[in-house]
């Protein structure tokens, strides 16, 4: 199989704006989850999605570091690879890792202009010019409407789209009038797509509870518990 | 005279440049009684740290060798082999790391883990080394201890538990709290050499019992007898010590320490648990090969009476001929013993056995397993096997790089000539990564190895030690070639005209092969080539992977397939096949779309964040591809995949980019195709280069 066949099968291909030419490219995406049920798999594969497509992605990890969320991309590349069989892995690898920029940052030292900074010094260099920016572990639960709506007029100035990971807790049941959970219930306006991951017998289910651009329609996504990765029910 | 082997260490300091191993190894030695005063790295009193027993270590302030040396430390004895801290060396940590059984891994308290100490750390992890951690530098200003602990739990994945609490930090550094004994500890005297043991200061005594709380619930996982004595709330300092043991032993638990070598605080308690923490050589288990079956891992019993297994690890020209470190891992090695060296079979007398204090050394008469020693009058290369005559052993080879750099070097005058071959000739056997040859077409003499520092270092050498002045050409990178696709070839040599004639017609197809550099596959049916002819086709094969024509570099990655042929009853020979195999893979190797390769290295800058920007735009500029970046307070290592090509010099820029505060690591990561348009311009200088000879 071919790396054309790849970008047609690649089930997450659903949700990539760019496949369907009405979506603008600033569009918000969420993927919410409890620890441990696969928030960053989805992000790296929307973002290998993209990747496969020619677009530049970079990858911003709060609190892991930079190892971590390589070995991630490495992982869902070589299940992706093997379970399409996919011919000249190792140079496509190579090619689609081009594409791809990891930021690690502490905790403590992310912020909006500090993210703004990077991106300015990468995209004034003519470095690296991200088509789609992946921020996972961003802490919702310490963040107010206005932190994330800049972070939103951000990367919407920068004509980039956002995908963001939340982490929900257990205890925290309030939920959002368009049934968004906490402790992403107030700012749940901001994003035109939310996903949330829950727990059934057999597979972990994609459910899509917000889609403004329908892009998923009538598809029912899961995921493989054993790789993580995304496949049609 | 031997060593108890239960009282024996045999540690490695491994660390970063600059985080003060140096330092630190000289006060070990002070501490324990072998120098009777102390010398600082770059010290004004001209006499330099002990360790740093080069000239041009002592110059540089920096160590290249791992010299070993031993010393006592209440009742044991330790054996320390100190590593060099810059990865150009890498070959050194490594193979010092295979005669530890356990290492101290020094980290800085203002710089915290940075990209050396990954790599030391990676290196251990894979040879198994249960390590400790000491911080030191807590008197520097910037000194936050408690983070770079969180740095070893996330950067290098260890399970650090903090065994003590600095009393006081930067310039206000006092002493230690214990959090086994919850005592605290100050460091008297001259060069703080008297240790005073006194009440923990009332204002630390809650952050120590939460601290002491953190380190028993680390410890009881390794001892249900502990678990037990918490919960009973009577846990005895015996019972800790034995659980922390436990779990380093095991990997699983390091134990961190504090302190500032430079300031005399924090160094004796270390050696407390390099003794109580770090294994014995029987805690570890070691394997070799058994030569006389099939080559099967056998395990080494670390008893004396055993027959004799060593490795030569290291050797140095010392100023009363070639020494040699070795490690034994079985039996006894005895003054007049007859010993076998198991790559070639030569038996060896051992003359004379002395123990190693960096450049003094001790006279013994025997020495048993576990220990580590030094044998003189012995010829053999790093990384050799010495055995009894009785056996056939050996240690497994260690996993050697092939280098990435050459350049040319050119003696000055006759003399000079002399000493150079000398000197080439001592390095090669120290340094498996560093070789030597003689360019047939240009006649230079051409040195390579795993970097520009690498080089650099042994060209200084030879002026310094052998007195030899050469001129250095450009550094070189060493490219290869390899083809993209399969092609066929058929290819007839022929020369019957006058003398004896000369045939032979050799057919088949080349093709790449992803996990071998050669491979020749002979499918010949029918006796098309005879059978005595089928390897003069290989050796044919292989004299072309020499020089490619794109280049003149090796040519990896083939796959060489013979499946037709013919030959001349008369005329037919070794020779005649040879050549037409040259002139088959030539054929071939046109329609291969050859391509070149070239090292690519992966880089570490580390600097102030505000750097970053120019930092990368740096490695952009030198076709890197930047793979990510680190954010940490204002400090930023942005890491990147870059041609070694592209690297030359690379320090220089940096330095005048950062106003001196950032600093870079490299080390080889892989080959990879040169872009098009790099690949034209190595062409043309490869012909313009063939023309002119």
């Amino acid at each position: 199989m071919l790396k054309e066949d790849l970008i047609k099968n690649n089930p997450l291909g659903v949700l990539n704006p760019l496949s369907s030419e009405s979506l603008p490219d600033h569009r918000m995406g969420l993927v919410m989850a409890r620890a441990g049920l696969g928030k960053t798999a989805i992000l790296v594969q929307i973002a290998m999605d993209s990747m496969l497509r020619g677009q530049k992605v970079l990858h911003v990890s709060i609190g892991e570091g930079l190892e971590k969320a390589k070995a991630w991309y490495e992982d869902i590349f070589k299940y992706l690879a093997e379970g399409f069989q996919l011919e000249n892995a190792a140079e496509v690898e190579g090619e689609l890792m081009r594409n791809r920029m990891i930021m690690t940052f502490k905790e403590s030292a992310f912020s909006r202009p500090k993210l703004e900074e990077r991106l300015n010094d990468l995209v004034y260099q003519n470095i690296f010019r991200p088509d789609i920016v992946v921020v996972d572990g961003y802490d919702f639960a310490q963040a107010d409407y206005d932190a994330v709506m800049d972070l939103k007029e951000m990367m919407a100035a920068m004509n980039v789209q956002g995908w963001f990971s939340a982490l929900r807790h257990r205890e925290d049941d309030r939920v959002s009038a368009a049934g968004v959970p906490a402790p992403c219930h107030e700012v749940d306006g901001l994003f035109d797509t939310v996903i949330i991951l829950q727990p059934e017998k057999e597979a972990i289910i994609l459910n899509i509870i917000k889609d403004e651009y329908d892009s998923a329609a009538g598809k029912n996504l899961n995921l493989d518990p054993s790789t993580m990765m995304v496949k049609e029910a | 005279m031997t060593v108890n082997v239960d009282k024996l260490r045999n540690i490695g300091i491994s660390a970063h440049i600059d985080s003060g191993k140096t330092t630190l190894t000289e006060r070990i030695l002070f501490y324990t009684q072998r120098i009777h005063a102390i010398h600082e790295v770059r010290g004004k009193d001209g006499v330099g740290a002990k360790m740093d027993s080069m000239e041009l270590e002592k110059e540089r302030g920096i160590t290249i060798q791992s010299a070993a040396t031993y010393c006592n430390w209440k009742g044991h004895a330790i054996n320390i082999i100190d590593t060099p801290g810059h990865v150009d060396f890498t070959i050194e940590v490594e193979r010092a790391l295979r005669v530890l059984d356990g290492a101290v891994l020094i980290l800085c308290s203002v710089g915290g883990v940075q990209s050396q100490s990954i790599t030391v750390n990676r290196q251990m992890t894979r040879y198994r080394v249960p390590r400790i951690v000491f911080i030191n530098k807590c008197d520097r200003t910037g000194a936050n201890p408690f983070r770079v602990a969180q740095q070893v739990r996330e950067k290098l994945d260890l399970n650090a538990v903090m065994m003590q609490l600095p009393i006081g930090l930067e310039a206000d550094l006092q002493g230690v709290i214990d959090l086994v004994s919850m005592k605290a500890i100050y460091f008297e005297g001259e060069n703080g050499e008297e240790i005073r043991e006194a009440e923990i200061p009332g204002e630390l005594l809650a952050e120590a019992e939460a601290k002491r709380e953190e380190l028993l619930d680390a410890a009881s996982m390794y001892s249900e007898e502990l678990m037990e004595a918490i919960l009973e709330g009577t846990p005895t300092e015996e019972m800790i010590h034995k659980a922390v043991r436990e779990g380093t032993l095991n990997l699983e638990l390091v134990p961190v320490f504090i302190g500032s070598a430079y300031k005399n605080k924090g160094v004796q308690p270390m050696l407390d648990a390099v003794t109580a923490y770090l294994p014995t050589p029987n805690d570890i288990e070691n394997t070799a090969l058994d030569l006389n079956n099939d080559e099967k891992e056998i395990t080494l019993i670390s008893a004396a009476e055993a027959p004799l297994i060593s490795l030569a690890f290291k050797l140095e020209d010392g100023r009363y001929g070639q020494l040699t470190y070795i490690r034994i891992y079985q039996g006894t090695l005895k003054k007049g013993d007859t010993i076998i060296n198991s790559r070639d079979g030569k038996k060896v007398k051992v003359g004379r056995l002395v123990r190693m204090h960096s450049d003094d050394m001790e006279d013994i008469e025997e020495a048993a397993a576990g220990d580590i020693v030094a044998l003189f009058g012995i010829d053999c290369a790093s990384g050799d096997t010495f055995t009894s005559p009785d056996i056939s052993v050996s240690m497994s080879s260690m996993h050697v790089p092939e280098p990435v750099i050459s350049l040319a070097i050119l003696p000055v005058d006759n003399k000079a000539q002399g000493n150079m071959s000398k000197a080439l000739n001592r390095f090669t056997k120290e340094d498996p990564t560093f070789r030597t040859y003689v360019d047939h077409e240009t006649n230079e003499t051409i040195i390579s190895g795993m970097g520009e520092l690498h080089l650099e270092v042994y060209i200084e050498r030879m002026k310094r030690e052998y007195n030899a002045e050469v001129q250095v050409g450009q550094p070189q990178v060493a490219y290869r070639e390899t083809i993209t696709r399969m092609a066929e070839f058929n290819y007839t040599h022929k020369k019957q005209t006058g003398g004896s004639g000369q045939f032979g017609r050799v057919a088949g197809f080349m093709e790449p092969s992803e996990d071998q550099e050669y491979e020749f596959v002979d499918n010949i049916v029918g006796g098309a080539i005879p059978r005595e002819f089928i390897s003069s086709c290989d050796k044919g094969f292989q004299k072309s992977l020499e020089k490619g024509t794109l280049a003149g570099a090796q040519i990896t990655g083939i796959r060489m397939t013979i499946n037709d042929g013919s030959s001349h009853a008369v005329d037919s020979s070794d020779v005649a096949f040879q050549l037409a195999a040259i002139g088959a893979f030539k054929e071939g190797y046109q329609k291969a779309n050859p391509v070149i390769l070239e090292p690519i290295m992966k880089v570490a800058v580390e600097g102030p964040s505000e750097f970053q920007g120019a930092v990368m735009g740096s490695l952009n500029q030198r076709r890197g591809i930047i793979v990510g970046t680190v954010e940490e307070a204002n400090y930023t290592s942005v890491e990147a995949e870059v041609p070694l090509s592209e690297m030359f010099g690379y320090s220089t820029v940096l330095r005048s980019l950062t106003q001196g505060k950032a600093e870079f690591t490299m080390e080889f990561a892989t080959y990879k195709q040169v872009p098009k348009s790099v690949s034209e311009e190595i062409i043309k200088a490869y012909q313009a280069e063939k023309q002119k000879s």
